[in-house]
């Protein structure tokens, strides 16, 4: 097995028996991003010296045997909404081109101090408003199982770079589906915590009430052992939550016997592909096989998640996204012949045209008039959506679904049709809205093309999702496939 | 989304980009108002949610009174704050004159 | 003078800074004067992207404790809202304000014009960030480039909005005066209009008297000082109904008082409003103000102006009228009673203050604290007094002296040593000097001209140099000359 290929844990494992050290492990996918990387483009920036300079330090903690982390020598690759002090951010956009952000966010803190080791800044939808990654100021992510089509968005650059072996584990965001749907078409595992599961600060916002830093990985114990890092209070985003942080791999092996699982029927909306559905439905046997109890549940007001999301995330955009004026840092655009027209040039070279759209949406849905019947209306629609997960999780444990209703799709098929490329988040949506967590899990392939199944459990309740997709994770052979770019697993 | 409410022109394309502080060209109004209106179309099936016993969430919080104590901590050097500022001058951030 | 057909209706937004130790979101400094710009900045409040506030527990507390200071209810929810709108001062193109739900709403105040008393309704007291500041190389119309600091941006800035309930430009000084001073009082803002700790706007307009509707409402902002308001007040009455009677009908806008020009000037108008988009700040959740938590903060609260005048003229016989000046100032009504403490007679003390002091700090701009004379001082000056040490006229001369040195200290000794000359021979000299130089005057006050009398007293402290008893003098003028 070459090194880029292993798993957290067994790259961990080898790491503190001394078979290999961090720096040969992170030549190794330094080495992998420069074979593919041109191919992918899962990449905005790499961190090369700054990857082998905390490489070294962390095959120097392994030797000394200080402070030994189950990520420490690990290179992992982080999405570029997040800041890293001293590396430049853009969040895909160009309005921010050059910006090189003075502090870390709290999960790379953290990350940093667990030894982690910093590859780069991952290729995403600008401002993280996407489904496809062709939203990127710079340039589209290409998915590493068919270079002609998209990786699936935003997150779809730390997909691609899981699932092409440019890195071992890598964080994303996700608001209304960023981390899971591109997970789904890549062939990797991505979680989406509960909102304030995860603290957000240095979290470039896209929609702060719905926005969440997720693991995407190759497999759930990885998944298990990034979010135990990341997880957790922090005083300084005040919408984090004080629960406490139960130990994820503990329960991680308890499996479903006796579990219920709820089959929701308005996921399997109109529009899937058959193999997706046949997929899902043959891993919901699965389930059934291990000794959990399927029922069937409703949550009725799925069919209003989508337009839900499509004002509160615009609407909260509108606001997150007005900083941007070229005056403290970014690119400022000149030739106005005053600050307004300045700020208006600024933002219309720096900004793309989803993001625009989505301003403009947002800030018309939010102006006088329309406040009540789109965004207060969005809001209440909110609660109807939180209280179908609360009956359904009376009922059930855990739900099941797909994440996405199609695989991927080649690149350019949506571009034209915005309120088309909305459906792809069609089920992943409700869980930002509702606040529960998810996450997605490779569960088949079809025409060589990976489809994600979703386990959504309730908030907080990272440990029974994570349990839930364990279990199939070990009674099927899914995630033994990986893409052409990685070569076969040893 | 307000029934019956004509649809969204090109005046108010343009008026929301202004508020939004965001440069169009007159290409872009009619392209944006298009979609917006295809998007503003799917977005009225929120009228289908009966939201007449429900209140508006806007936090999906439980917690409450999330306050610190009055203390400081240590700001950025000078230098760091200014260090991505397009145009600097003295210290200070520069911009275009504000002229209404 | 200004027509009577009019009736004035005046309402007033106060901006107060919290006197708090950090920003209002984040841990930075909020002592922006000193610093060098843009030095109190960090990620929070220079808005970097990823940045999150997190409320400062004391800027809540010190609202809430204005609020209550004000009369005002506290409700038990309240939260924080986005109110949108780009400026250069404003780095996250949006503050975080209160919108629908603020910490308070329906209080009052009251003060008084002339001993006459008055009260004016305060519709709400919310909490919200300030902003940078803006400079413009020369006129802001001409500038090319504006330059930002935003040293200011997140400090902690209480909104109080009064009622439309005021009816003179007399009313709204006296209203910003006692909202100062309770201000001062519960120690949240210590009443410094000119740095800006404290800013004041008015909305003023005009309507028929009797009528019920409020006539066109212009904001008048820039006012600096109290006279900034009295006088911007009194001018834009004067121009509305100028612009009424010629015109019947006036502009909703913004002006701005000029203060070296002495007049208003329109800004903006308003019929261009601002659509600020307001809707609840995601990055906080909301709060629940416990009634424990307002029992607590009120139990907390001083002794508040009104109170410490009826005290001041219970305790030390003081007019209603003087017990409300000297309370319209924390540190002078502090001033005071440290002087009563010290021993001075309490009626002097505070005609002293309310004098001579008052008048020379009321010409140098400066507050009671802002002089080096202690309280310690002037009990001592007016002990010399007291015990006929010194002249009156002698007490005020040192007094002056006392007021322009950096060290009151040698004035008030040389006072000290001086002493008055009572001795009948030493003044028996002096008085023979005067009479053998002023015949004619003398003449004159022995022909019946009692004035005449007067001169030669004048005369006589002249040689003195102020050092003698006038009484002693005057008895021996009469004596020698009659």
């Amino acid at each position: 097995m070459k090194l880029f290929q292993g798993t957290i844990r067994a790259l961990h494992q080898m790491l503190v028996d001394r078979e290999i050290s961090s720096v040969e492990l992170t030549e190794s996918v330094l080495g992998q991003i420069d074979a593919v990387g041109r191919e992918t483009h899962a990449y905005l920036a790499v961190t090369r010296d700054l990857a082998l300079h905390q490489a070294r330090a962390a095959d120097a903690r392994i030797r000394e045997g200080d402070r030994v982390r189950p990520l420490t020598g690990i290179p992992i690759a982080i999405k570029d909404v997040l800041c890293v002090e001293g590396v430049p951010a853009t969040a895909g956009s160009r309005i921010l081109e050059g910006f090189v952000p003075p502090y870390s966010a709290t999960v790379v803190e953290r990350l940093a101090t667990e030894g982690a080791v910093f590859l780069g800044k991952t290729n995403c939808d600008e401002f993280a408003m996407g489904s496809s990654n062709e939203n990127s100021g710079y340039r589209p992510v290409h998915n590493p199982w068919d270079l002609d089509r998209v990786p699936g968005g935003s997150s779809g650059g730390s997909a691609a770079a899981v699932a092409s072996g440019e890195a071992v584990a890598a964080l994303g965001s996700d608001t209304g589906g960023s981390i899971r749907q591109p997970a789904a078409l890549t062939g990797t595992v991505g979680m989406k915590p509960t909102y304030g599961r995860v603290s957000r600060y240095g979290l470039i916002a896209f929609a702060s009430s719905l926005d969440q830093v997720g693991p995407i990985t190759r497999d759930v114990a990885d998944c298990a052992v990034l979010l135990q890092a990341i997880a957790g209070h922090d005083a300084r985003d005040s919408t984090s939550s004080p629960r406490p942080v139960p130990d994820y791999l503990a329960g991680l092996d308890g499996g479903v016997h006796g579990m219920r699982l709820g089959v929701p029927k308005e996921y399997f909306v109109s529009g899937m592909e058959p193999e997706v559905e046949r997929a899902v439905r043959s891993a919901i046997e699965v389930y059934q096989r291990l000794g959990a109890t399927i029922e069937e549940v409703s949550l009725p007001h799925s069919d209003v998640a989508l337009p839900a999301y499509y004002i509160i995330a615009p609407a909260e955009a509108s606001s997150n996204l007005a900083r941007y004026d070229g005056a403290r840092y970014g690119v400022q655009a000149g030739g106005g012949r005053n600050v307004i027209e300045e700020y208006e040039l600024t933002r219309q070279q720096g900004f793309g045209a989803e993001v625009k759209r989505r301003i403009m949406l947002g800030t018309y849905a939010l102006s006088s008039g329309y406040y009540d019947a789109f965004y207060l209306k969005a809001q209440k629609v909110r609660t109807l959506i939180i209280e179908d997960f609360q009956r359904a999780f009376e009922q059930v444990d855990a739900l099941l679904g797909a994440t996405s209703p199609t695989v991927a799709f080649p690149l350019g098929a949506k571009t034209q049709d915005p309120v088309a490329m909305y459906l792809n988040d069609i089920i992943t949506i409700p869980a930002n809205l509702g606040n529960v967590c998810g996450i997605s899990v490779p569960c088949g392939l079809a025409n060589g093309l990976p489809i994600g199944l979703q386990v959504l459990a309730p908030g907080y309740r990272e440990d029974v999702a994570l349990r839930v997709a364990q279990a199939f994770e070990s009674a099927t052979e899914f995630n033994r496939a990986r893409s052409p770019l990685v070569g076969s697993a040893a | 989304m307000p029934e019956n409410e004509p649809e969204l022109s090109s005046d108010e394309v343009r008026h929301v980009a202004r508020l939004a502080r965001l440069g169009i060209t007159p290409e872009e109004v009619t392209r944006f108002r298009d979609q917006l209106r295809n998007i503003l179309h799917a977005i009225e099936a929120l009228n289908r949610a009966d939201t007449s016993r429900v209140p508006a969430t806007a936090h999906p919080l439980e917690q409450r009174n999330v306050m610190r104590e009055d203390e400081r901590q240590p700001s950025l050097s000078i230098e760091a704050a200014l260090q991505n500022a397009p145009s600097v001058e003295d210290g200070y951030f520069k911009v275009k004159a504000i002229q209404e | 003078m200004i027509a009577t057909k009019y009736e004035v209706v005046v309402g007033l937004e106060v901006h107060a800074q919290i006197k708090t130790e950090s920003k209002m979101f984040c841990g930075c400094s909020t002592d922006y004067l000193a610093a060098a710009p843009n030095a109190n900045t960090c990620p929070v409040c220079l808005g970097l992207p990823g940045s999150l506030p997190v409320i400062n527990r004391k800027a809540v507390e010190a609202t809430i404790r204005t609020a209550l200071a004000l009369h005002c209810e506290i409700p038990e929810f309240s939260k924080f809202d986005r109110k949108n709108y780009f400026y250069p001062d404003l780095p996250k193109g949006y503050q975080i304000s209160q919108y629908d739900l603020p910490f308070s709403r329906n209080g009052y105040l009251e003060f008084d014009v002339k001993g006459e008393p008055g009260r004016c309704g305060i519709t709400r007291v919310h909490l919200e960030e300030d902003t940078g500041k803006l400079l413009h190389a020369g006129a802001i119309e001409q500038a090319q480039s504006s330059l930002i600091n935003l040293n200011r941006a997140g400090v902690p800035l209480m909104e109080i909005v009064s009622e439309p309930d005021l009816r003179t430009a007399d009313e709204a000084r006296e209203y910003v005066m006692r909202l100062r001073a309770i201000l001062q009082y519960i120690g949240v803002n210590d009443g410094n209009m000119e740095s800006g700790q404290l800013r004041c706007d008015a909305n003023v307009s005009l309507r028929p008297v009797g009528a019920k509707e409020l006539g066109t409402k212009v904001e008048v902002k820039n006012m600096n000082s109290f006279r900034a308001i009295h006088r911007a007040i009194l001018y834009e009455i004067v121009r509305q109904t100028e612009v009424l009677d010629a015109a019947g009908r006036l502009a909703q806008e913004t002006r701005g008082w000029n203060d070296a020009r002495g007049l208003t000037v329109s800004q903006r108008s308003k019929e261009l409003a601002e659509d600020y988009r307001y809707f609840p700040e995601p990055d906080l959740p909301p709060l629940e103000v416990s009634r424990a938590w307002v029992g607590q903060i009120k139990a907390g609260l001083p002794e508040l102006p009104a109170a410490r005048r009826d005290r001041l003229v219970a305790d030390f016989g003081l007019s209603a009228y003087d017990a409300s000046v000297l309370t319209s100032s924390k540190p002078m009504a502090e001033y005071f009673e440290e002087t009563v403490r010290l021993g001075a007679p309490a009626k002097t003390a505070a005609n002293w203050i309310l004098g001579d002091f008052s008048r020379f700090l009321n010409a140098d701009h400066k507050e009671i604290q802002d002089s080096a004379i202690q309280p310690a001082h002037l009990q001592q000056l007016i002990a010399l007094v007291e015990t006929s040490a010194i002249s009156g006229k002698m007490a005020k001369q040192t007094f002056d002296e006392m007021y322009r040195a950096a060290d009151p200290g040698p004035a008030l000794d040389a006072a000290k040593r001086s002493r008055q000359i009572s001795g009948d021979a030493e003044l028996e000299a002096i008085v023979d000097q005067v009479i053998a130089q002023n015949e004619k005057s003398v003449a004159d006050f022995k022909g019946g001209k009692q004035q005449a009398l007067g001169f030669l007293v004048g005369q006589a402290m002249k040689l003195s140099k102020g050092r003698a008893n006038p009484e002693r003098l005057n008895a021996l003028l009469r004596a020698k000359i009659q």
